[in-house]
């Protein structure tokens, strides 16, 4: 990861969602997006120029363009036609970008098209948020990371979001995950909380 | 037509258990065919492939280039993406060619324009009490166009052609209105002729699509529109909304207070069947429109306690 100072950059062309720039690198907010905000809480999994992405869930394209300055290549997986009108104008532009439109809780819909990867990133706005996880976990390698933003709000607004924040956690623990690291993404995202796992080698 | 004839061709997994789909080839123990053709075709290869996810080993692009699909990893990644690109080009586009997907753009427009109408309208009002201080609402009954007319007529400059403006606004809400109602009644007939064009086209604006309502039960149709209600009584101890778009129907606004809430169920649960109707089919079912109306109507006009009587003696041999 490349920091300025206090400023986690990117590098890569500017302007996809009229982003702050520093130098010729691109400012990646923490307050915009909830992956910058776990490398500000001073965790996340390091993205290289050799990690191979899977990412749930990737709305306008924005977090993803940060994510595919840093790796080889990321698979970005949306299912509304709108945001996915947004992502493949990113994707255009940036030649590591592989957008498929399908949903994540079907994950054979899209297992022609993705390759086993090092690193899957979810963040969707579901309620079975676990679920969705281990059923994609079989395009990671072992040793392979997951990191996932659960939005408590969208499992179930009437219980607490520790209580769901705690399901979620045994859920990976006991489908299989070992969870490396979980937090809460205050003060940057409200009821956001970072659940970082590896998938344990064989 | 010819996405029949091609996967009627071509034997995919459901035949082979050994075989592996992938978007450029098939693998039958570690022998690859190439599927060939150019990335429409291949896209659509795609969506035409069941991968059972038990077991399931994902492909690897050396797969790809022992198949002749690729010349290198840059090549593999570009020719992934443009079979992709292809492929969400045309899921976006029969997306948004569902006969639905006007109606709801329409109904959104409609009901941000009552929105702004009602808020110049308000503010255009305070701006005329101003230059006439004796104006009041009070003890008077005047429908807010012909207000907006008075107040164009009366003042000058800039605030009559507000006024000017909020009317012919208000000129082109009416037309949206109609073309609303009219496109609802080709698009959902059977929920529109229950609760009228325009409502039927709302709820379906706030379900997110036909397919969205045809999914729902009846009980989430009844509090659509509801939304602060009802989060509010799954957090609190608040009572739950008895009713939300559907309160603009004159059977569930007109019915008595205390018999409200069943005259919304009752109209709910055959909304809930007509939308499927509706997705499914696409016409009129008359005969369900008949016994639905009868039903609805039944439960609006006699008391409880008889309607139970009722619908025992109808469930009788």
């Amino acid at each position: 990861m490349i920091w300025i100072g206090d400023v986690l950059v990117s590098q890569g062309e500017g302007g996809v969602y009229s982003e702050r720039m520093l130098g010729n690198t691109r400012v990646w907010d923490p307050f915009r997006s909830k992956l910058s905000a776990l490398y500000h809480k001073g965790t996340g999994v390091e993205i290289t120029a050799e990690t191979r992405v899977l990412y749930l869930g990737a709305a306008n394209g924005t977090t993803v363009s940060h994510v595919a300055d840093y790796a080889e290549v990321v698979y970005a997986i949306e299912f509304a036609p709108r945001p996915m009108q947004d992502l493949l104008e990113v994707a255009r532009r940036r030649k590591n970008i592989v957008p498929i439109m399908a949903d994540a809780t079907r994950p054979e819909q899209y297992a022609p098209l993705v390759e086993m990867v090092d690193l899957i990133y979810q963040d969707v706005a579901q309620p079975d948020q676990a679920t969705i996880a281990i059923r994609n976990s079989v395009f990671l390698r072992a040793g392979g990371h997951l990191i996932l933003m659960l939005k408590t709000r969208s499992v179930d607004v009437r219980k607490e979001p520790d209580v769901v924040f705690q399901e979620t956690v045994e859920a990976l623990t006991s489908a299989g995950f070992v969870v490396q690291e979980s937090l809460w993404l205050a003060p940057y995202h409200q009821d956001h909380a970072a659940i970082v796992c590896t998938k344990p080698g064989v | 037509m010819a996405r029949l004839i091609y996967g009627f061709i071509q034997p995919h997994t459901p035949y082979l258990c050994n075989m592996l789909s992938y978007w450029f080839g098939d693998v039958v123990d570690g022998q690859c065919t190439p599927s060939g053709g150019d990335a429409p075709a291949k896209a659509d290869r795609v969506r035409s492939i069941h991968t059972s996810m038990d077991p399931f080993v994902p492909l690897t692009w050396e797969t790809a280039l022992a198949c002749g699909a690729c010349r290198n990893r840059a090549d593999y990644i570009a020719k992934l993406r443009e079979v992709c690109f292809t492929a969400a080009d045309r899921d976006i586009r029969q997306q948004y060619s569902g006969k639905d997907a006007e109606l709801l753009q329409m109904v959104r427009t409609l009901d941000e324009m009552d929105t702004v109408i009602n808020l110049l309208t308000e503010r255009a009002v305070e701006w005329y009490q101003l230059s006439h201080p004796t104006f009041t609402r009070k003890y008077r009954k005047t429908p807010a166009h012909i207000l907006v007319k008075n107040i164009r007529e009366k003042s000058r400059g800039a605030l009559s052609f507000v006024a000017g403006e909020i009317e012919r606004l208000s000129a082109t809400r009416t037309e949206l209105a109609k073309a609303v109602s009219g496109r609802a009644n080709d698009v959902m007939p059977n929920t529109s002729a229950l609760i009228g064009g325009l409502v039927a086209a709302r709820l379906m604006a706030n379900a997110g699509g036909l397919e969205d309502l045809s999914r729902m039960p009846a009980s989430a149709i009844q509090v659509l529109g509801a939304r602060t209600a009802l989060f509010a009584h799954l957090r609190t101890k608040s009572p739950s909304p008895k009713h939300g778009i559907i309160f603009q129907h004159r059977r569930v606004h007109n019915a008595p207070r205390d018999c409200r809430g069943k005259v919304a169920r009752v109209l709910a649960g055959k909304l809930a069947i007509a939308a499927r109707i509706d997705h499914y089919r696409g016409i009129a079912d008359l005969v369900f429109l008949e016994s639905a109306q009868a039903r609805i109507d039944q439960t609006g006009t006699v008391p409880d306690k008889v309607t139970e009587k009722i619908t025992a003696k109808d469930d009788e041999p």
